[in-house]
């Protein structure tokens, strides 16, 4: 049942981050537009490149479902809506969110082409600069709850919610988030301008509906996670927890498509320069003063 | 003037079905075009696709229909068949404003250029789509574009390419045939001509292992790039030599197994007796088990023998190919060699190290050996002009070389032709900026005419080519969104740019705080600084600069000052000085408002029409600064023909920068430089 519920927030989730995203892009609101796109790339052929590498590039895109959906098996979305509130579920997450690269080199390297070849590699970059990102604001979450249940991060933000107790972390790991997502303007893997769809370039039919619902599946998962460690998850007065979670997750999916929509993509050099010299300096300073306050606020 | 094709030429073998009649809806309503030559060719049409409920595809391999706006070159026309292969079925054809490209099936939908043609256009594609998108036995599409080209190189000198059989003229050794790489590779995939062998007709699901065990692909170089250097494994070098062998032996045999397996054997038995013999031996570069006391020529492959002394061979193992003294003792060399053999790797040059092939060729900046990769980017890449042809030799994600040429370029000798076609055709051969092109075509014929400039005539002809510079430089903002998926300026340039084509004075006074807001929000965007600033610097000195890409570093080039009607309006240059992507960028802005100051005062446009000549011989020259920079055209005419014609372009000249622009640069840099000339691959003269 929990299962079931989850999987069907996750589907919502990206149906309407789809259908806002056509909206963002051409103008129009039509609600049936994800589902039309997904039918007709049912119905299209799904073209095996030639010499591919088979296992990677059939397995790449099922993979980052996968990964997407594990992940956001241990985000509680109320307080008993959860597959699995793991006592390692932070840390949990942050294991999971790796494999993103994974399937990245792999349908990058899979069907034997060098737009999504480099489109690949170039993803290896990104994971060097935001990882730290993701993974220090979470810490600093972690602190205050004293636990790496995400569950007890949930309860630890009662008062306050993170996001005015430690609004650095959340800046930067919202901007980690989008990186890890590789949405615009970190979109460097898939890069429409100049690979030409990098590593979703040779991807077609079947094989690309479900890249494409794995990507957006990806942003709800990192909006729950975001919702969990900093927006106090499902808290909130009236409305049944589940419904805070919904729309809290919802909230941050479209101010992630809307960064993207406003901005042209980052370079590559400029990414982890800033993600290096800034990033992890502030990331550092977030835990020093998460840990002070932990300190002399009882 | 629409017509429509009955039944669906790319259309997907299958029965209909209740589940695919909706698929074919679905698609119908979901269209996604590739549009060739490229989206601002359509918009500097005046066509919205968005408004006939049209997605741009960034790729083939997401369209559903292959959007052909206006005619195509040859080349491109050959390009367009690869990218239509690479689309998957059920794919359409929608051919605007031409005829349908000839390597190409029979058009499913053609109609005129126009905005309503179009959407009248797109209805009836839908109409098709959602009832034939599948059919029980669909048409085979194939092109002799698309069959695979053999050419044949030597194994040892990579630099030595023949179209027919022979030996190398290097080192003599008979050539080996395989199928022609990066130069035929027109589209914008590296698979080109991958795709084309599965579609013939099959379902593509199921269908494509049997192909292609022998070509060569880029690709495959990376297979042998990276390998750890210690797995030294006695039949590594045995896999190499196989491998040359098989390629002489059995080029084009499917059965490599069986050939590799009786080779080896061979090969071992071989050296051992090799082994035994002692002194100066002359032996084969390619083949060290074709050893012989007195030179000769290697019975396997016609090469050479060298001479070989066997005590040179301490610390070389066994069997490594000796052609090289340099590389005598050079280990990591040949053990890259052994490592090729993965299964996708059937590269006829592929035994050949990649550290063999570039030894020679500079290392990148970061000191790092890679394999370099041609790839091409265009003639229709979603982040450059279509038409533009860019081949980037990649080195990981830097560019270590590349180039620009245009598929689309015009060639100016042409047959005699009356004025006025000249006019209409010079108009149409250049979609990116026709009312330029058409004000110089005039210009220079009313000169050779001898007729004076009409100061009320000029006005207009002044107001509709500002015009057309607000609009041509929108669309290269539009352009620019595209390359960085900078969604927000895509739309909003584009919309700008349909709505200013077509404006009065009085239109274009309105749009201003339109336009003015616009500029303001890009220099104020987070990230555009840092991704245009300092890129697409040109070296000092460039020479041939012209047009904004000229003023954005500091020059003072416009034909617009040496015109006495531009003085009487008040026109006043303004330039950059910093020479970069976004000094360009400014530098655009800054001309936007100035033309918009230009025909605030001049007045409503006027298409440039010729005016009455009564002498229809003579030769003339006119010079007009179009959006891109100063254009000159001179020509001849006899009795109303044109009988010879010179231009001289800013593209032209434009185009020759992007090898410096490029070079050393990281890709998405480069792609953006080269993005930043605004280059018209029409404008380029051949």
């Amino acid at each position: 049942m929990t299962v079931a519920l989850v999987l069907l927030t996750l589907l919502v989730g990206a149906w309407l981050l789809a259908v806002i995203e056509a909206w963002l892009t051409t103008g129009r609101l039509r609600p049936v537009a994800p589902l039309l796109a997904g039918l007709s790339h049912l119905g299209r052929e799904s073209i095996l490149a030639r010499k591919p590498d088979r296992l990677f590039f059939e397995t790449a895109p099922v993979l980052l479902l996968v990964v997407a959906v594990l992940g956001a098996a241990v985000l509680p979305l109320a307080p008993d809506l959860v597959i699995a509130d793991l006592a390692t579920g932070a840390l949990f997450l942050n294991a999971v969110l790796a494999y993103v690269l994974v399937s990245l080199i792999m349908a990058g390297w899979g069907p034997n082409g060098a737009y999504a070849m480099v489109g690949g590699w170039r993803f290896l970059g990104q994971l060097i600069a935001y990882s730290m990102l993701i993974v220090m604001p979470i810490t600093a979450t972690a602190m205050r709850a004293e636990s790496l249940l995400n569950s007890a991060i949930v309860e630890s933000q009662a008062g306050l919610w993170n996001i005015v107790y430690q609004p650095l972390g959340f800046v930067l790991f919202f901007i980690a988030a989008i990186a890890l997502a590789f949405r615009s303007p970190f979109d460097l893997p898939t890069a429409p301008g100049e690979l030409a769809g990098g590593v979703d370039a040779e991807y077609t039919g079947v094989r690309l509906a479900v890249l494409r619902l794995a990507r957006l599946v990806m942003v709800i998962t990192l909006s729950a996670a975001t919702t969990v460690f900093f927006l106090g998850g499902w808290q909130g007065p009236l409305l049944p927890p589940w419904a805070w979670s919904l729309i809290k997750t919802l909230a941050v999916a479209v101010s992630m498509l809307l960064v993207g929509f406003y901005l042209p993509r980052i370079r590559e050099a400029d990414l982890l320069g800033w993600c290096w010299k800034l990033g992890i300096p502030l990331a550092l300073l977030n835990i020093l003063i998460v840990g002070l306050l932990i300190l002399v606020v009882p | 003037m629409s017509e429509a094709a009955t039944t669906l030429a790319g259309a997907r073998k299958g029965r209909p079905s209740i589940l695919r009649r909706w698929v074919g809806q679905a698609l119908a309503r979901n269209l996604s075009c590739l549009v060739v030559p490229g989206p601002e060719v359509a918009l500097a049409h005046g066509l919205d696709l968005a408004a006939a409920d049209m997605r741009i595809a960034a790729t083939p391999r997401d369209a559903t229909v292959l959007l052909i706006v206006g005619e195509l070159s040859q080349k491109l026309d050959e390009a367009t068949a690869v990218l239509y292969a690479q689309m998957p079925r059920p794919r359409a054809i929608l051919v605007l404003g031409g005829s349908a490209p000839s390597s190409l099936p029979q058009a499913d939908v053609s109609a005129d250029l126009s905005q309503t043609e179009l959407m009248e256009a797109a209805t009836r594609l839908q109409r098709l789509l959602a009832e034939d998108a599948f059919a029980a036995s669909p048409d085979d599409f194939d092109s002799s574009i698309l069959q695979a080209k053999t050419e044949y190189v030597c194994p040892m000198h990579p630099e030595v390419v023949e179209d027919e059989p022979g030996s190398c003229p290097k080192c003599g050794m008979d050539l080996v045939a395989r199928e022609a790489g990066g130069d035929s590779d027109a589209g914008e995939h590296d698979h080109d001509h991958d795709h084309e062998h599965e579609h013939h007709g099959h379902e593509h699901d199921h269908d494509h292992e049997h192909e292609s065990e022998e070509h060569d692909h880029h690709h495959a170089h990376h297979n042998d790039h990276g390998q750890s250097h210690e797995h030294h494994h006695d039949h590594e070098h045995h896999q190499n030599h196989k491998r040359a062998h098989d390629h002489e032996q059995h080029q084009g045999d499917d059965d490599h197994e069986h050939a590799h397996c009786h080779e080896h054997e061979d090969h071992g038995h071989q050296q051992s007796t090799a082994q035994e013999q002692s002194g100066t031996e002359y032996i084969c570069p390619m083949h060290p088990e074709i050893r012989q006391n007195e030179p000769g020529s290697c019975p396997k492959c016609g090469m050479d023998l060298e001479p070989h002394k066997p005590e040179e061979d301490e610390g070389v193992r066994e069997g490594v190919p000796e052609h090289d003294h340099e590389h005598h003792h050079d280990h990591s060399g040949h053990d890259h060699d052994g490592h090729d053999h993965s299964d996708h790797d059937h590269d006829s040059s592929g035994f050949m190290s990649m550290v063999e092939v570039t030894k020679d060729l500079p290392r990148s900046a970061d000191g790092l050996a890679m394999d370099w990769l041609e790839v091409p980017f265009g003639p229709c890449f979603p982040g450059l002009p279509g038409g533009l042809k860019l081949t980037l030799t990649l080195d990981g994600d830097g560019v270590t070389e590349g180039q620009a040429t245009s598929l689309v370029a015009m060639n100016t000798s042409s047959e005699e032709v009356a004025v006025e076609t000249f006019i209409e055709r010079l108009a149409a051969a250049m979609p990116l900026a026709p009312v330029s092109y058409r004000l110089l075509a005039c210009r220079a014929i009313e000169q050779a005419a001898g007729l004076e400039p009409d100061p009320a005539v000029e006005r207009g002809r002044a107001a509709a080519l500002e015009r057309e510079r607000i609009a041509s430089h929108l669309g290269w903002l539009a352009q620019l969104g595209r390359q960085l998926s900078f969604v927000w300026l895509t739309r909003r340039a584009a919309a700008l740019q349909l709505e200013t084509q077509r404006a009065d004075r009085e239109q274009l006074v309105a749009l201003r705080p339109a336009l003015q807001s616009l500029i303001a929000r890009l220099e104020h965007t987070p990230l555009l600084k840092a991704r245009l600033k300092g890129i697409g610097a040109l070296p000092h000195g460039s020479q041939d600069l012209r047009g904004p890409v000229a003023r954005a570093s500091g020059r003072t080039e416009d034909a617009r000052q040496a015109d006495a009607m531009y003085r009487e309006l008040g026109f006043e240059m303004r330039a950059e000085s910093a020479g970069d992507a976004w000094a360009r960028l400014r530098q655009r802005h800054v001309e936007i408002m100035t033309s918009l100051d230009l025909v605030e005062v001049a007045g409503d446009p006027e298409l440039p029409k010729l005016r009455a000549i009564d002498n229809p011989s003579g030769t003339g020259e006119a010079t007009v600064e179009t959006p891109r920079g100063r254009a000159t055209l001179r020509l001849t005419q006899e009795r109303g023909q044109v009988v010879s014609v010179e231009l001289d372009s800013a593209c032209s000249q434009h185009i020759g920068l992007v090898a410096d622009l490029v070079e050393g640069q990281e890709l998405g840099d480069a792609l953006v430089a080269v993005g930043s000339l605004d280059l018209s691959p029409w404008e380029v003269t051949s």
